[in-house]
């Protein structure tokens, strides 16, 4: 773009990411959505300091008792503080979102990014493995990986995100081979960059866009998942927790001590909707022809 | 067309054959074996369990001696109920599970498409605000949640509907399908809205307006055929993701259903049930899979598969 005109001649023209902020920060439900996960996730790194009782403390004298002054959401059967127990279990549950969706992003954007700036044979057969992988029902997989290999937190981190890079792959791979071909890339090619350079100065960046907005669909449903696991007790175990088995004990209870139910519920939904905003809201934001529905 | 149903055929069977593989290798590679109880057994009676499991032939020789056992459909017996098959588990629990999905369905289907018809007729007004708030509130809500509130309010507090069961008092079908049902209600509401959007802005669309005809002949004569199309190829994952559902609204509700077995199945470490159950729900989720992309392709004559990509 740089022609014989002077900086100042010109209009100064807004980069994609500019434009990309400036649409998101217009959007309400997506900004919400932003600040709410961010309140989430500041609270879930400082629990250790602001947890109002500690994880452990047990008041088997009151059990469950209804929301009050001193337990703002109340407590369990064993006089355990229901916010405590909450801001814990969304450290766990925020952990698995995150960590497992950088699992699948991690395999998924190789995998994608080899089989489509490779191309040809390696492609098509990389390619053609996703598309197996794909048919298979992945839920029944993880529940027998858990079941097989025992209920541990670092299992269930590996197994959701091999289980969710897939369409990430085919993502990144379609992003790259259509970026592949561009005469920009040709050009950097005869002006003898590496292969390295070509993929760390044009390739990334272009694919940038879908990705972050990938990620960000990606990590409420791996939350689910983790929630659905550990609802069915086949997920986190006890003494850990996370919000999907502080829902099934309150499910248990839920005759007589309803808020246990309740709160949970509510914090799980609430992250889920904000990232679901955030993700919609990012979506349209950087990729501009998708949202002209 | 029938090409492409072969060819997609053709392709579904590799796949069965690693599930087949990968699970079989997943349960051998079980640390403990099946046998290792409490209670320590006696080599002797280990040995004989072993034999009659067929567990002390190499590991090949056990492999297609299940994979010749499941094409004549014989899962081999449970390790846990010895006196039951895992088939005989299958059969009694799927017609329920089924019958579950087949409900679960019609509510998505009803709910969805309706509120996304809604929704496209007068975009950005509370009639399109409306549906699609509650469609995203059904998809964020996971059905454990779901079914429990439910229940909580229409059981238990309003003493409606009954609270569990399956067939055992009128009205006990009602949640669990809702409960299963929504969050596909919701997927197909978005969907719907985003292609009947699509679809009415099409130039057939304003030449029929043009024509004179009334709103409702344009939309359920012209439009809605297209419309639906994402619907359809949506109706494969769909079912996958009832059958998947149905773990947990089976297990809620207390419906004595395949979903409920397997989850039993996987508490007891039941092995030759998980992997008959496994195998068996992958088949079904592959077969609806194939149906719906064999619908679509009959529907939309503009996916060849040359250019499919």
């Amino acid at each position: 773009m740089s022609s014989s005109l002077s900086r100042s001649d010109v209009e100064q023209g807004r980069s994609l990411w500019q434009d990309a902020i400036a649409r998101l920060w217009k959007n309400r439900l997506a900004m919400i959505g932003l600040y709410v996960l961010f309140f989430m996730v500041l609270i879930a790194l400082l629990t250790p300091w602001i947890a109002p009782y500690s994880y452990e403390a047990q008041k088997l004298d009151i059990g469950a008792v209804a929301p009050n002054a001193q337990h703002w959401l109340g407590t369990d059967t064993f006089g355990r503080d229901l916010l405590t127990r909450i801001m814990y279990g969304g450290r766990v549950s925020l952990a698995v979102g995150f960590i497992a969706t950088a699992v699948a992003l991690l395999i998924g954007v190789l995998w994608g990014a080899i089989a489509g700036y490779i191309g040809g044979r390696t492609d098509a057969v990389m390619m053609r493995i996703v598309d197996i992988l794909y048919a298979l029902p992945f839920m029944i997989f993880i529940i027998l990986l858990m079941v097989v290999f025992g209920r541990s937190i670092l299992l269930l981190f590996l197994a959701i995100g091999c289980v969710e890079w897939l369409t990430m792959a085919r993502i990144v791979r379609g992003q790259v081979l259509a970026i592949r071909h561009q005469e920009f890339v040709d050009a950097a090619i005869v002006i003898g960059l590496s292969h390295w350079q070509i993929i760390y100065r044009h390739i990334i960046p272009n694919i940038l866009g879908p990705i972050i907005v990938y990620i960000t669909l990606t990590i409420p449903s791996v939350m689910l998942l983790e929630a659905f696991l550990s609802f069915l007790g086949l997920g986190i175990q006890p003494p850990q927790s996370s919000w999907g088995l502080l829902i099934s004990y309150g499910v248990e209870t839920m005759e007589e001590y309803p808020w246990l139910l309740i709160f949970p519920g509510l914090v799980l939904s609430i992250t889920l909707f904000s990232l679901n905003f955030l993700g919609d809201g990012l979506r349209d934001a950087l990729d501009p022809k998708a949202s002209k529905d | 067309m029938l090409k492409f149903i072969g060819f997609r055929i053709l392709q579904a069977i590799p796949v069965l054959l690693v599930v087949i593989f990968v699970t079989f290798l997943l349960v051998r590679m079980a640390p403990g074996g099946p046998f290792d109880e409490e209670k320590a057994v006696s080599p002797y009676v280990l040995e004989k369990l072993n034999e009659r499991y067929n567990l002390d032939a190499p590991l090949s020789e056990q492999f297609f001696d299940y994979l010749s056992g499941i094409l004549q459909g014989d899962f081999g017996p449970s390790f846990k109920f010895p006196t039951r098959s895992v088939t005989e588990m299958i059969a009694t629990g799927l017609p329920i599970t089924f019958e579950l999905a087949f409900y679960a369905m019609l509510v998505a289907l009803f709910i969805g498409i309706s509120a996304g018809l809604l929704a496209a007729i007068r975009p950005n007004t509370a009639q399109d605000y409306v549906p699609m708030s509650i469609a995203m509130i059904g998809i964020c809500m996971p059905s454990f949640l779901m079914g429990p509130i439910l229940v909580l309010i229409f059981g238990i507090w309003l003493e409606w509907l009954p609270v569990s069961g399956w067939g055992y008092s009128p009205g006990d079908k009602i949640l669990p399908a809702i409960t299963l049902g929504s969050t596909y209600a919701a997927y197909i509401a978005r969907l719907t809205r985003g292609s009947m959007l699509e679809v009415l802005s099409q130039d057939y669309i304003r030449t029929a307006r043009a024509k004179g005809l009334s709103t409702q002949t344009i939309i359920f004569k012209h439009a809605l055929k297209g419309g639906l199309l994402p619907v359809v190829s949506f109706l494969g994952p769909a079912i996958a993701g009832l059958l998947s559902g149905s773990f947990v609204v089976e297990t809620i509700f207390q419906i004595p259903g395949l979903g409920r077995f397997y989850v039993q199945a996987a508490f007891n470490r039941d092995y030759t049930m998980i992997m008959g159950t496994t195998i068996f729900f992958s088949v079904l989720i592959i077969f609806f899979n194939l149906l719906s992309d064999i619908i679509v392709a009959y529907l939309n004559p503009r996916l060849k598969l040359g250019n499919k990509k």
